[in-house]
């Protein structure tokens, strides 16, 4: 699935930001368009913590991303069990770099589906491309409370068939702009992910999401927890770190 | 002395030291034996993957859409097959017999109560036409519990080592999250309505089976199936099958046709590696069979060695003396040879008609062989004929050096020899 088609997910792992904005009267459009400019920064440096928990325990991975625009970037593993996996996203690709086999792999078709660490988000979750309106038609379904802050309750409809998830609701955050919780279900209706986020804050002049849980709403026990333990923004990046040379050092 | 009177002393000798003949002829019979037997079961190995194959996962052949076999561990949708009743049609036309089916991936979750524990596993989804699925494969013939599918339902057959593995009983419900052709996400929710118990390990261990139209409106086909499998022959590879199949469907372009080897690139991988391996175990079978016999021929004519003197110092020369031993060892290995492969026809007929029972050892193995549990033999004449001949010209030339030697020695020495 596109970046913009998951939209929380990618989000999240690029840092998902957001600025406040007052609003009223707004159409679904208008805030999902809102909810879109504030995801993406010129660059992002951030290191993150992933934690899977299914019915085999739990797993922690840590890793450091760089991202450049939309479309452009580099996530390194540094956690003993995965040290120095490399994943680049560039705008149309995704390559993985293993060090212990010194090998690249593009990934393509159905192997974008598999999922990253054995965790809830799949390679595909993270490729770039069309924006969320290109993708989704959205309605805006009304305004709920999510854990004491208004959102509006905004309805995703496919445009076409390679997205994902057929059907999205996404709660956005009325004054932030930032999601506080979505649903995804399949074609057939029946809810597969929930995703909430919290630990809102502003730094760096972006309001961020720092912490998201994705649950397999079929499996019980089954989340993976994304926390964003440090980020910057608008900071200098070379542009040559997104480079296949630069991924097999 | 003449070759008739040589053939007379050497086949009365064999009866003279007939303790010698009967050691020697021996080592020789249980060598052959125990190489018939290994050929016998390292060939019905390969027999019986073969026809597994065939009968329950690939079909003789199949037509694929272009691209599909390049990425088809990942059962790739969005290669498929538009029109396959075309395909179907032309290819029965020329009397060969054809089923489409869709071939999925998917995550089968099942849920606590009725399973004994929540859980989810991965599955290679199959939707096939039930009406026709007998043409090509046999999958309905081994149903052991519940029944067979039914066109449009939202049931499965669930292969048996899943079910056991999950705990599945006929009437309950399962869920496998897939993908349709597009892309989307998509749940199929459905009822085990039997359990087949094929002789196919990858199908038991792995396959969940559904109506083709079932498949079709949830994985959002549209008519379209991932592939049409033929019958044919159950061994080999059949180039002339294919050939044909070719020539048929020259006209539908976007389509390729595939043996069933090419579909099973794990399976013959696995079976030049072990071609290769088995080639070494039968060669070694046979050295332990020459070294046993040329032992006892060794120490048969060392022994005679005072005999061998008192024929010299009556005036037989060493040539007859040496066609004399060497027809005694050509008579011991006739003897072996036939004892030995007497004894691997009696065995073989009970490896080929009962077989071993290995499923303890074969229920948690997935080393590429489509075999479940009994591994059977096969008849091979050429394996007999050759065992034969090769004991009888083994008993010979093992037989050689210890004649030249004894016939080296001097009347003499030979004389004093105790």
């Amino acid at each position: 699935m596109k970046r913009t088609a998951t939209g929380i997910i990618g989000v999240v792992i690029f840092a998902w930001t957001a600025l406040p904005v007052a609003a009223a009267d707004l159409t679904a459009e208008e805030i999902v368009e809102r909810l879109e400019s504030n995801q993406v920064q010129e660059t992002n440096h951030a290191t993150a913590t992933m934690v899977v928990r299914d019915r085999f325990g739990e797993r922690t991975s840590t890793m450091e991303s760089w991202s450049k625009g939309r479309d452009v970037t580099l996530i390194e593993f540094t956690s003993p069990a995965e040290r120095g996996q490399k994943v680049l996203r560039t705008e149309n690709e995704i390559y993985l770099f293993y060090p212990d086999a010194a090998e690249l792999i593009r990934l393509q078709g159905a192997a974008l589906r598999e999922s990253m660490l054995g965790s809830d988000i799949s390679y595909e979750d993270m490729t770039g491309g069309k924006t969320l309106l290109e993708t989704y038609r959205v309605e805006l379904l009304g305004e709920e409370t999510i854990h004491g802050h208004r959102c509006y309750k905004v309805g995703f409809e496919a445009r076409r068939r390679n997205a994902a998830y057929p059907r999205q609701t996404v709660w956005i955050d009325t004054e932030l702009f930032v999601a506080r919780r979505s649903e995804q279900y399949a074609l057939s209706g029946r809810l597969l992910k929930e995703i909430e986020m919290d630990r809102i804050e502003t730094i760096g002049g972006y309001t961020i999401a720092r912490r998201m849980i994705i649950s397999d709403a079929l499996k019980r026990n089954s989340s993976t927890e994304f926390t964003l333990d440090d980020v910057q923004f608008d900071i200098q990046v070379d542009d040559d770190l997104f480079s296949l040379e630069e991924l097999s050092w | 002395m003449n070759a008739r009177a040589g053939v007379a002393l050497a086949w009365k000798n064999l009866f003279r030291h007939g303790r010698r003949t009967i050691i020697t002829a021996s080592a020789l019979a249980f060598g052959l034996l125990v190489y018939i037997m290994a050929d016998s079961m390292l060939r019905g190995i390969e027999v019986d993957t073969e026809r597994n194959l065939i009968l329950y996962e690939t079909g003789a052949a199949q037509v694929l859409a272009e691209g599909y076999l390049e990425e088809r561990d990942l059962r790739p949708l969005r290669y498929a097959i538009e029109t396959p009743e075309e395909i179907e049609s032309a290819l029965e036309e020329s009397g060969i017999k054809a089923v489409a089916r869709t071939t999925f991936s998917g995550e089968l979750i099942v849920f606590q109560d009725p399973f004994p524990e929540d859980g989810s596993v991965q599955v290679t989804g199959y939707g096939i036409d039930p009406s026709d699925d007998g043409d090509v494969y046999r999958l309905e013939e081994t149903i052991t519990k519940g029944r067979f599918l039914e066109p449009g339902e939202d049931g499965a057959v669930l292969g048996g080592w899943l079910a056991e593995d999950i705990g599945a009983d006929v009437g309950y419900p399962i869920t496998i999250v897939t993908r349709t052709r597009g892309g989307f996400f998509q749940t199929l929710e459905l009822d085990v309505v039997g359990i087949a118990d094929t002789p196919n390990p990858i199908i038991n261990r792995y396959a969940v089976f559904v109506p083709i139209d079932t498949a079709d409106f949830y994985l959002q086909m549209e008519g379209a199936v991932t592939e049409i499998a033929v019958a044919g022959k159950l061994r080999g590879v059949d180039r002339a099958l294919t050939a044909q199949m070719e020539q048929e469907l020259a006209s539908f372009p976007g389509v390729d046709v595939v043996g069933w080897d090419r579909l099973a690139m794990d399976y013959v991988a696995i079976a030049q590696t072990k071609n290769s391996g088995s080639s070494t175990i039968l060669f070694f079978v046979f050295v332990i069979a020459a070294v046993g016999v040329s032992n006892t021929v060794l120490m048969s004519i060392l022994e005679r060695r005072r005999e061998i003197g008192m024929m010299r110092a009556m005036g037989l020369y060493d040539g007859e003396i040496r066609r004399l031993l060497l027809l005694e060892a050509a008579g011991i290995g006739v003897i072996g040879a036939g004892i030995g492969i007497a004894l691997g026809a009696v065995t073989n007929y009970f490896l080929v008609t009962n077989g071993i029972d290995y499923s303890f050892w074969l229920r948690d193995m997935d080393a590429g062989y489509r075999i479940t549990g009994v591994l059977r033999g096969v008849w091979n004449g050429d394996t007999f004929a050759s065992a034969f001949a090769a004991g009888v010209i083994i008993t010979v030339i093992t037989a050689m050096m210890p004649v030249r030697r004894a016939l080296r020695t001097t009347i003499v020495e030979s004389l004093r020899t105790d």
